[in-house]
């Protein structure tokens, strides 16, 4: 079976690319496929299946979309909120209308309203300021002859918007922790958290938080990787929150084997996130794989993780005092920060594992190639001899039928 | 009792399924083989046959409720009960652990690679109802909780009834074994053709007993390696008897229940690394020899517990303390419970 794979690869910057490039080898010694050449538009002869890696980001994933749109196929969607990579393909590309028609799907004549606000630049962007509010999913779920996806957030969004196709659920795999050395970074315990610097990965709050915790623990230590977005300044944040810098330890965009050494430094990471596109975040998965209890917003897929592996902190009102009560906790109980971290290890083994997760992909890709020829003989079996014996279709009997080939998974 | 039956085709599954009836009646409960044809090719016929037994409805039967089904292999685990226990002598293989082997079945078609998805997918919610899931050996168990991440108790069940003794410690290596190449019964062959003092006696028919015997005579072996083909139940319990250990190493068996025969006549058995279920019970030093899959091991194996009187007996007499404890008595027991 020949399986085609759209997706974008290193060295591209993006965390989908790392993503194919970790999994990509262990899906070749299970099944036979091929990467699709940045920009093409059809998957190579002979191809029984098409792939297609699907984000936010409409510079790695537009030309995806494009391919997709020619020939429908099995979606690995990463985000369930597209809105940013629809605007890029649409207003990005000068076709407001696109834009519009895509509001509308989704939100019917007040959609259609307020893309038009957005145009006209009466509102701020949408995909800035309330993207999960418009996913914009529904073309790509329209495309979609089944889904991947890495959580049941992702799956239960997906089935609230309508899709009715076979979705797979497939954690993301754990990246091989390289034998690097940790650094030395000031700060005990030391928190980090790791990715973009900005409001929606709950820095602010953060900050606040860290500043309060550290009143009761002068030694511990913040670390902030991380290039920060455009318009987030940092300085001017702790400045208005009338907080120092002390204890906290800022770094920019690092390479891999500098973002593990500092990631192995810290006691315990924090993954905050609001809003969430309903995304999988490949620096929680990294911190599971080393062993490192969690503090997340408990939202989206970042809810499904165990008890014991991570401090769920509800984006609420008080959001920094719970903040404030799990970095506490964790700064004064190493015995839990040890038991948690064992957990976390565990949990990557255990889920994450890349040949798990590599079966998991490839059991989806040979359901979504044959599976539906393979219900199609199995109901024409059935049926036909149901109706040698007189079992009229839509009869109390051929319901029953149907019933128990559903419980089976032999459904059409 | 719920068995597929693969028409005119009688062997480990079937006699498992009959004598547990007979146990069952003997113990007052009223029990019945349900059994449905099985062909599993070409293409879908698999899960189409498989379906069937989804159709029928083991609830009642002339009005009077059944109580339990018990099912034993794919596909008869797929009926319906509220009670549905299962037993597991195996899963279908070929959709398993046999796939992309010589004795695979789907090919690399998108419609055969879905169609072995399909029967995984039944697996996983036909063995999920069962209110209980026992596997016959760790081996079994082992795959299922693989390929499904379902969690059987390794429930053995007892040996055929023999007039099971110890005549002492014999001059002959016995192997007991349907003749088919998954067996390994050559591997005993070529291990007397490279120790010329070794005797050996081959009980059983199948498909592979004229490559085999064929393979004796090449070997100059035919003297020495004697096929007796089928023997009655006390022609069989003799040879045990007589025996100084047996031999029982096919690859990845699903149980195995030569070594229970022949430890509860006191003899150790020679197996392999590879051979799956008899790993539950025999272990080297202890039992008897767990050695590499190729003749030089199980030839200086065989010499070994042949030429150590002692320790054979010795494995023997603790093998036969492993399968005393396999009796139907605590089997049915444990299945009712």
């Amino acid at each position: 079976m020949k399986v085609a794979v759209f997706t974008p690869m290193p060295p591209e910057r993006s965390g989908i690319a790392d993503y194919s490039a970790l999994l990509l080898p262990a899906l070749r010694a299970r099944s036979e496929v091929a990467v699709v050449k940045r920009g093409a538009k059809k998957p190579p002869r002979g191809t029984d299946l098409c792939v297609y890696h699907v984000g936010n980001n409409p510079e790695a994933h537009g030309w995806i979309v494009e391919a997709l749109r020619r020939t429908p196929g099995l979606v690995v969607l990463h985000d369930f909120v597209l809105h940013h990579l629809v605007a890029g393909l649409t207003i990005g590309r000068r076709d407001g209308h696109g834009y519009l028609d895509a509001m509308e799907r989704e939100g019917g004549v007040v959609g259609r309203l307020l893309g038009h606000a957005v145009l006209d630049k009466r509102i701020p962007p949408l995909w800035e300021n309330r993207p999960e509010d418009f996913h914009l999913a529904g073309e790509v779920l329209g495309l979609a002859t089944g889904l991947i996806v890495h959580s049941h957030y992702v799956h239960d969004r997906a089935r609230a918007a309508g899709y009715a196709g076979p979705i797979w659920i497939v954690p993301h795999p754990a990246f091989p922790v390289p034998a690097v050395p940790s650094v030395e970074v000031a700060g005990e315990p030391l928190f980090g958290t790791f990715g973009n610097v900005n409001a929606s990965k709950r820095v602010p709050q953060l900050l606040e938080a860290f500043a309060r915790v550290r009143r009761g623990h002068p030694g511990s230590g913040l670390l902030l990787v991380g290039a920060a977005s455009p318009g987030f300044d940092l300085d001017r944040r702790l400045q208005r929150l009338g907080l120092d810098d002390a204890g906290l330890v800022r770094e920019g965009f690092v390479d891999e084997q500098r973002l593990w050494a500092l990631m192995r430094a810290c006691d315990v990471h924090l993954n905050l996130r609001s809003p969430t596109m309903g995304e999988t975040s490949g620096t929680a998965i990294r911190a599971l794989a080393l062993g490192k209890p969690l503090v997340v917003s408990d939202v989206g897929w970042f809810s499904e993780l165990p008890g014991d592996v991570a401090l769920k902190v509800p984006v609420d009102d008080d959001e920094v005092a719970t903040l404030v009560a799990a970095l506490t906790l964790l700064a004064t109980r190493p015995d839990v920060r040890a038991a948690m971290g064992a957990a976390a290890l565990d949990l990557a083994r255990r889920e994450h594992d890349l040949d798990r997760v590599a079966d998991r992909y490839v059991s989806a890709f040979e359901q979504s190639a044959g599976g539906a020829a393979v219900s199609d003989d199995v109901l024409r079996d059935v049926s036909r001899a149901a109706a040698e014996v007189g079992i009229e279709p839509g009869s109390v009997e051929a319901s029953d039928i149907a019933t128990r080939l559903g419980e089976v998974g032999l459904g059409g | 009792m719920c068995r597929p039956q693969v028409p005119f085709s009688y062997g480990g599954a079937e006699i498992f399924t009959d004598m547990l009836v007979e146990e069952l009646r003997e113990r007052g409960h009223e029990a019945e083989i349900v059994s449905v044809p099985f062909k599993w090719y070409p293409g879908t016929r698999v899960l189409t046959q498989a379906f069937t037994w989804r159709l029928l409805d083991l609830t009642e039967s002339d009005g009077r409720p059944i109580d339990m089904v018990v099912a034993t292999k794919f596909p008869s685990y797929v009926v319906r009960h509220p009670e549905k226990r299962v037993w597991l002598v195996h899963q279908f293989r070929q959709a398993y652990e046999l796939d992309r082997t010589a004795l695979g079945q789907f090919g690399e078609s998108p419609e055969d690679r879905a169609v072995r998805r399909k029967v995984q997918e039944l697996d996983r919610v036909a063995l999920g109802e069962a209110s209980r899931l026992f596997a016959t050996s760790g081996n079994v168990a082992g795959r299922l909780e693989r390929s499904t991440g379902l969690v059987a108790e390794v429930l053995p069940h007892p040996a055929q009834a023999l007039d099971y003794h110890d005549e002492g410690h014999g001059d002959f290596i016995l192997s007991v074994n349907r003749l088919d190449r998954a067996k390994r019964v050559d591997m005993l062959i070529e291990a007397a053709a490279l120790q010329p003092s070794l005797e050996v006696v081959v009980v059983g028919e199948g498909p592979d007993a004229e490559r085999l015997r064929s393979l004796a005579r090449e070997r100059g072996v035919d003297g020495r390696v004697r096929f007796v083909g089928r023997v009655d139940r006390d022609e069989l319990a003799h040879l045990y008897a007589t025996c100084f250990a047996s031999f029982y190493a096919p690859v990845d068996e699903d149980f195995g229940l030569g070594p229970y025969e022949s430890f509860l006549s006191g003899k150790p058995v020679i197996t392999a690394t590879d051979a799956g279920g008899p790993l539950d019970v025999v272990h080297d030093g202890s039992t008897g020899r767990v050695v590499a899959p190729e003749p030089t091991a199980v030839a200086a194996a065989a010499v070994w517990l042949r030429d150590h009187r002692d320790e054979a007996v010795a494995y023997g007499r603790a093998g036969q303390a492993i399968a005393a404890e396999v009796t139907w008595d605590r089997a049915i027991g444990r299945l009712l419970s």
